[in-house]
């Protein structure tokens, strides 16, 4: 009974909070690299493939791509997965395939919202075995108690990118296996710059003198807006050896130790500051304004994630992909990496399949480069996959290229109650703010929300 | 009363003379909803909800009391209104309340048993230096796939073959197994090798299931995978503490989770539902971030809400009158052109205003050839919103006063007219009051509905501009854009404290819808 009440309650809270706020209220606003920033690109690549989505006819009716309700549990099934519409359509071959190997009936939903439906369904007990989604939802999800550790051999962990792996790590636990990464990079107009440029400083010169000509509206575009984007700042405030949280002793990201106020994150924003200054950075400008901008060919360069590339090739811009540049005194700004990795869900029905699927077909390169063709051409997190693909994809090798290195996004839940007040800070200070001081505000905000 | 009325008596023919159609449509519709209710009941049943099989058994007397008979009459009516009402406007209400009273939230979600539970399952690893297996579950030859006793068909690293059963590990020659080409044992002789859907039945059996070794159990992974795992975070009852075995930090109870004895480090994510009695009311009450901007928000949703009825309103009646100008040609071109803005769906509408106000790539300040920061600046974002939010809702208000003018007998204002009033005398004093009578509450409605407009605010600038270094109350924030950001968007959800800040709401927005009801009596008095 506790179990129902639990989900009532939880709607109830919503309903009364949302009750009189009219339609169309967006209530996921968690910023992570694969919610908020990616939705721009997502949703022109959804729409692209709905048709495909449609022709569907073995999908049950609960799959249907235009409902935005969660996918009902088959009974009979014994092995289920939720992803999204274009992972769930790369995923019925393989669980077919599996299905028959074993003798199971398998079943692949499609889940609009992931993340949210499975944290509902696991708490009534409806859930999937397998889900599909971001390493940035683990921290929620083990908190929650909904996911189980995955005990992955370490002769298959070295099949993979090192970053990945670590990225599916919580509390020194993996809890799941990755099938691709993402992060950003430059993407500049080859038409408006031909040359990779050597530093920001470069490259701000060379946007500069296009704004002077006319050729161009803005020097560079990164998504900020009025109340900032603390997802694509954060190459700015790493570049020196900043960031949000320090580590602990293995290596996780360790949420007592917030070091926004840090030297290091300090002089990573006064760059910031200087970019903003030069127009590189501007409030005013968000993700939309800036893909515009960039569709127009007004724009020679911008800081964006491989979401991006469609709407670029669509609008006929000549595009390359490259690393962010460094800074000339050796700063190196990184992005977050991303990683995109299946969970085994902590109430699954068959604990032994769910393992068995995650643990000896995920790590194939079958799966992983069916994943990167049909679910977003994100580079497969599989390095025998990733070789395989990076020598024919110019825009995928340019990302991983930029994505050397590159930090994971914390997953831990703490994060949470970071991007709000981080994302305002970095608006603030591109907006004209002092930076240390506010830094330093954004400090004591966040240390006092993790409480 | 020996003489029966004669009505009566044929009230009683008519009913007795009910045709046979409705009669089977009664008891048809009847016998539906009693069938949705019991099978309603049995999957309640199933599920173990007893209490809602319960409440379900009484909602099925009721509809065969009320319907089943002739007694009830009113009830026939409002039964299911009382229901609907019941479960749709006053459960979630208690259950808001009683919410508030509790830690229920991302990371306290579950009992602290289940907290438990799962603090201990993701705390197993492969033991430090032991190896794994390459696994076939298997039961001796001859005997039940559903009963027969497991046995693990283990293949070593080294290729080397041994059969573990819960007496411990023992050798199986090389020679007498069939492998497939991922290297999986499918035969051996004296074993059964089980198919997938036999593991999946035995699944709760097998995952308890360990084969005894000197270094730890060796526990199957997934299918084809063993390895020596163990919970290296246990929970002691006795002393109510979880203890880390690799480590040996200690982690105590504190906040309904489990945090470090010593203080160093964090403290474990699982945390379990508590009751937290007037924690969350207190909180909401004294958290220094929360008072400082409570005030400002509650200004500026009052402020807010009234400037966006009263601008609206004046609008909306000002367009009305002059359209409802006999001398008018077109009317209907102009109704329609003006209702347009109504027609769009009111969040498209705030996410395009949203971009007209940019400063260096809106519309607005590009056409007329300004600088000014609209939502960038506190006074500039509230001034953007009610603009937008009169474009908004003007179409409403001329609707409804289009109507309500409508209904006005022209010979009231021909009477003043005749008796010299001039055309804003007339309005003032003869259709003001007539109108307000029909407008009046939905005034009130509308001001409710702006009091709580998070749509507008959370489309247009997301409660911003957020002033002097915080990014917790925006310059425009609402009460319910700023609950929503406290306990549920900007940080970990915190449903109970939700439920808090909601109660607050309900009483402001409850006083007012009070106090706004019994003034539009006092205006129905004019009539």
């Amino acid at each position: 009974m506790k179990r129902t009440t639990r989900a009532v309650a939880v709607s109830a809270a919503a309903a009364l909070l949302l009750s009189a706020c009219g339609g169309g209220s967006n209530t996921t606003e968690t910023p992570s690299s694969t919610g908020d920033t990616a939705s721009a690109g997502d949703a022109a690549e959804n729409t692209a493939e709905d048709s495909a989505a449609e022709t569907d006819v073995e999908a049950a009716p609960a799959d249907d791509a235009e409902s935005t309700e969660a996918p009902v549990r088959d009974a009979n099934a014994e092995l289920v997965i939720w992803a999204d519409n274009d992972r769930a359509e790369a995923l019925k071959e393989f669980a077919k395939q599996f299905g028959d190997e074993y003798g199971i009936t398998t079943q692949v939903q499609v889940s609009t919202d992931v993340r949210a439906q499975f944290s509902q369904a696991h708490t009534v007990g409806q859930g999937p075995d397998i889900i599909v989604g971001a390493h940035d939802w683990l921290g929620e999800f083990v908190q929650n108690g909904s996911v189980a550790p995955v005990p992955l051999a370490d002769d298959v962990q070295a099949q993979f990118v090192p970053e990945s792996i670590e990225a599916t790590k919580f509390d020194g636990q993996i809890y799941g296996v990755p099938y691709a990464t993402e992060n950003l990079a430059l993407m500049r107009n080859t038409d408006l710059a031909p040359n990779v440029p050597a530093t920001m400083e470069e490259l701000v010169a060379h946007g500069a003198e296009l704004v002077e000509a006319g050729d161009a509206d803005a020097p560079m575009g990164a998504p900020v807006g009025l109340v900032g984007d603390a997802y694509h700042a954060f190459p700015w405030l790493d570049a020196y050896g900043g960031g949000i949280f320090g580590q602990n002793a293995d290596g996780g990201w360790d949420a007592s130790k917030v070091i926004i106020d840090s030297p290091e994150t300090i002089k990573g924003a006064e760059k910031m500051a200087w970019l903003a200054e030069e127009k590189a950075l501007n409030v005013n400008m968000d993700g939309t304004a800036m893909a515009a901008m960039f569709a127009e060919g007004r724009l020679p360069y911008m800081i964006t994630g491989p979401w991006s590339t469609t709407g670029a090739a669509e609008a006929g811009i000549n595009y390359a992909i490259s690393p962010i540049p460094e800074f000339q005194d050796g700063g190196k700004p990184l992005p977050f990496l991303g990683v995109q990795m299946f969970y085994v869900s902590s109430d699954a029905k068959n604990p032994a399949m769910a393992q068995e699927f995650v643990n000896q077909y995920v790590p194939s390169a079958d799966l992983q480069m069916a994943m990167y063709e049909n679910a977003g051409e994100r580079a497969p997190a599989l390095l025998e996959a990733l070789e395989e693909v990076s020598a024919k994809d110019e825009d995928l090798a340019g990302f991983s290229e930029a994505g050397k290195g590159a930090p994971p996004m914390p997953n831990i839940p703490q994060m949470a109650s970071v991007w709000q007040p981080l994302g305002q800070a970095t608006a603030d200070i591109i907006g004209g703010d002092d930076v240390e001081s506010r830094l330093k505000d954004a400090q004591k905000e966040i240390v006092a929300n993790i409480g | 009363m020996v003489t029966e009325s004669p009505e009566t008596e044929q009230q009683l023919k008519f009913e007795r003379g009910e045709p046979w159609w409705a009669k089977s449509l009664k008891w048809g519709l009847i016998l539906l909803s009693i069938t949705i209710l019991f099978y309603a009941a049995t999957v309640l049943a199933e599920a173990g909800h007893w209490l809602f099989v319960v409440i379900t058994a009484f909602v099925a007397m009721g509809v065969l009391i009320v319907y089943a008979t002739r007694r009830c009459v009113p009830f026939k009516y409002l039964y299911p209104g009382i229901l609907l009402t019941l479960a749709l406007q006053i459960w979630p209400i208690v259950y808001t309340v009683g919410m508030s009273f509790t830690n229920y939230g991302y990371g306290h979600l579950v009992s602290k048993e289940e907290a438990i539970q799962a603090i201990e399952a993701s705390s197993v690893r492969q033991v430090e230096g032991s190896q794994r297996y390459g696994l076939a579950v298997a039961i001796p030859e001859g005997q039940d796939p559903a009963t027969g006793e497991i046995v693990f068909l283990l293949t070593s690293p080294d290729g080397s073959i041994n059969a573990g059963s819960l007496d411990g590990l023992e050798p199986v020659d090389p020679e007498s197994v069939q492998t497939s080409e991922r290297g999986r044992i499918t035969e051996a002789d004296g074993y059964t090798v089980l198919t997938g859907s036999q593991v999946n039945a035995r699944s709760v059996e097998l995952s308890e299931f360990a084969v005894p070794t000197e270094s730890g159990g060796i526990k199957m992974i997934g299918l084809s995978e063993a390895f020596i795992g163990e919970a290296t975070r246990v929970y002691d009852a006795s002393s109510d503490t979880i203890q880390d075995k690799v480590t040996g930090q200690v982690f105590v109870v504190k906040d309904a989770r489990f945090v470090p004895r010593d203080g160093v480090g964090s403290g474990l994510p699982q945390g379990w539902v508590e009751n937290v009695g007037f924690d969350n009311y207190t909180r909401a009450l004294t958290d220094p971030q929360l008072r400082t901007g409570f005030v400002n928000v509650i200004v500026w949703n009052f402020v807010f809400a009234f400037l966006s009825v009263i601008t609206t309103f004046l609008l909306g009646m000002f367009l009305a009158l002059l359209l409802n100008d006999p001398r008018l040609k077109g009317k209907a071109v102009y109704r329609s052109l003006l209702i347009l803005p109504y027609a769009l769906p009111g969040y498209i509408t705030a996410l395009v205003w949203g971009s007209m106000y940019n400063r260096d790539f809106g519309l607005i300040n590009e056409l007329f050839h300004l600088n000014i920061n609209w939502l960038g600046d506190g006074t500039l974002a509230k001034i953007a919103i009610l603009i937008t939010n009169l474009w908004l809702g003007f179409p409403y208000m001329f609707i409804v006063c289009t109507g309500a003018l409508q209904a006005i007998p022209s010979d009231v204002r021909e009477a003043a007219a005749i008796d010299g009033a001039s055309a804003f005398r007339t309005v003032r004093s003869i259709i003001m009051p007539l109108l307000l009578v029909a407008v009046g509450p939905l005034l009130i409605a509308s001001f409710a509905f702006n009091f709580n407009n998070f749509g507008l605010i959370f489309l247009l600038t997301g409660g911003g501009p957020f002033e002097g270094g915080q990014s917790m109350i925006g310059s425009t924030d609402l009460l319910i854009t700023m609950a929503y950001r406290l306990a549920i968007g900007g940080t970990t959800p915190n449903f109970g404290f939700a439920g808090a800040i909601s109660v607050f709401i309900f009483i402001i927005v409850a006083v007012i819808s009070y106090l706004g009801f019994r003034q539009t009596s006092a205006l129905e008095d004019v009539n």
